[in-house]
């Protein structure tokens, strides 16, 4: 017999597996910037940062394979509407409201599969900062959408780091400030996480500065949508001297 | 599996483009109903390959429209002239757009130029049923800039998809017959147009297309409007603009040599909107 009472705990448990699983993701951070928007994030050996349309970006953490999947199904659901309808029918609401969330829902609630270990970050370009947005999309098919910055980090402590310190700036930042302020938000998000980590380990040594630590292992990686390009795709990966 | 996506990056697979069910004619389709582009030339020159095409478009014996487009930039190396049925040609340099940047977005890699060849045969393929039927057939040249060899390539198709690689030129369009002996004649008395640069080929094309709009009464020639010229190079797609045309053109009417006029050609972003 499935009771109510089974019906929770198994949710419970999935959630469980896959907070467990995103804990150690490199945290993304989107900003919205005079020219354009900006994707921000470190990774280890594989691209994160990835075009979905002409006005369109995603990054995600979690599992690689449901990363492609999510990022595959999106860039299917915006060509095959850009081209039926008009690329200018695509947006990211209809996107990850329509065509992405209620099959993450599904497969969450499904207790016969494996759940997607994800929490995906997407951006859109508009005409002016204030017309940008973002959505952070998470693995059960909740989403929220964000104007001016977006986060999206392997559990509440480092999100809440993140999105602290982008708040403190009230201003629409340059390409360079946006990413000196994307470099020390995932510090402290990074230092969140530290924090969790050592009220597990009951009090870890201060082990430097969280985000040199993390581009030990990793490097920069970031891309933007451009507001003033005559080209129809907006999407361009930054080159590391432009990072730096 | 909770989430279905096309792995390939096929693009076909994904929307299928309007193909109506034609009944057998049983009398023949009026030609007014389609309507035609007429002559489209390619020429390989220095720095890749020129496209140059005139601007009207007919219905049988009317004139449909005076402006139009048939150099269609499909990606930053890719151009495709298209003659014969507007309709499909421009639908299918629609398609064939969408389909290179699925494909590179979702694979993560450009597609390559034998691959997007194919794509154009597909798509002639699919055209088949159709042009039977006496309708919607259409003649593509397609102008690439090979990257993995670094130099211009021609290719022609036949209405069934085959595909024809060009050394030199090609041309399609019902003002092509009656020039393509011209070609030849330039080759010969001229030299290759290999060794031209842009403005020598660009005078020549526009001399081989004013000889077409003379002998074919679908083709426009460029007393009223201008033709249009495109270029695809190593860094792109290069447009030539109406000014540098009708400088080429006021050179050509006062007997001056082609050197005295320097064409500038402006790079335009395949995608722009």
């Amino acid at each position: 017999m499935y009771s109510p009472y089974d019906f929770n705990q198994s949710i419970a448990h999935r959630a469980e597996y896959v907070e467990e699983r995103l804990k150690a993701g490199m945290p993304v951070i989107g900003i919205s910037f005079d020219q354009g928007v900006l994707l921000f994030t470190i990774k280890r050996t594989q691209r994160k940062v990835f075009e979905i349309y002409d006005q369109m970006m995603y990054s995600a953490i979690g599992n690689q394979a449901d990363v492609e999947a999510v990022r595959l199904a999106s860039i299917d659901f915006a060509h095959q509407e850009g081209f039926s309808r008009s690329p200018d029918d695509v947006s990211i609401q209809r996107l990850v409201g329509f065509a992405i969330s209620p099959p993450l829902k599904r497969a969450f609630g499904d207790p016969m599969t494996t759940p997607n270990v994800l929490r995906a970050l997407f951006a859109e370009i508009g005409g002016t900062p204030e017309k940008d947005q973002f959505f952070v999309l998470n693995y059960d098919g909740e989403f929220s959408n964000h104007v001016k910055f977006a986060v999206a980090g392997g559990s509440d402590a480092v999100e809440d780091a993140m999105r602290e310190s982008l708040a403190a700036h009230d201003d629409v930042p340059d390409l360079q400030t946006a990413l000196s302020r994307a470099r020390e938000a995932v510090r402290a998000g990074l230092r969140g996480r530290q924090g969790d980590e050592e009220e597990e380990e009951e009090g870890g040594e201060e082990s430097g500065d969280a985000l040199e630590k993390a581009l030990e292992k990793g490097e920069i990686e970031a891309a933007i949508l451009e507001r003033n390009t005559p080209r129809e795709s907006k999407f361009r990966l930054l080159s590391a001297s432009e990072i730096n | 599996m909770s989430f279905n996506f096309n792995a390939t990056g096929d693009f076909s697979h994904l929307v299928s483009l309007p193909t109506p069910a034609i009944p057998a004619a049983t009398s023949s389709v009026s030609p007014s109903f389609d309507t035609h582009g007429t002559t489209v030339i390619a020429v390989k020159y220095k720095d890749g390959v020129l496209n140059v095409a005139d601007r009207r478009a007919t219905a049988g014996m009317a004139i449909m429209y005076d402006r139009s487009e048939k150099i269609l930039p499909l990606d930053d190396h890719t151009l495709v002239s298209i003659s014969g049925s507007f309709a499909k040609a421009v639908e299918i340099a629609r398609f064939l757009r969408h389909s290179f940047k699925y494909y590179s977005r979702s694979q993560l890699q450009p597609m390559s130029l034998e691959g997007k060849l194919s794509e154009m045969t597909k798509a002639l393929v699919q055209n088949l049923p159709m042009a039977l039927q006496g309708v919607g057939t259409f003649v593509p040249v397609l102008s690439a800039w090979d990257v993995q060899n670094d130099e211009g390539r021609i290719y022609a198709f036949d209405p069934m998809g085959a595909r024809f690689e060009s050394t030199d030129f090609s041309a399609a369009g019902s003002g092509s017959a009656p020039i393509r002996g011209s070609f030849d004649y330039i080759t010969r008395t001229k030299g290759p147009f290999a060794e031209m640069d842009l403005q020598t080929a660009l005078r020549e094309c526009l001399v081989l297309l004013d000889i077409a709009a003379d002998l074919d009464a679908a083709t426009g020639g460029y007393a009223k409007i201008l033709p249009s010229a495109k270029a695809v190079t190593r860094e792109g797609i290069l447009n030539l603009d109406e000014a540098q045309l009708q400088a080429v053109l006021d050179q050509m009417r006062d007997g001056l040599a082609p050197q005295t006029v320097n064409v500038k050609a402006e790079r335009v972003e395949a995608d722009a909107v």
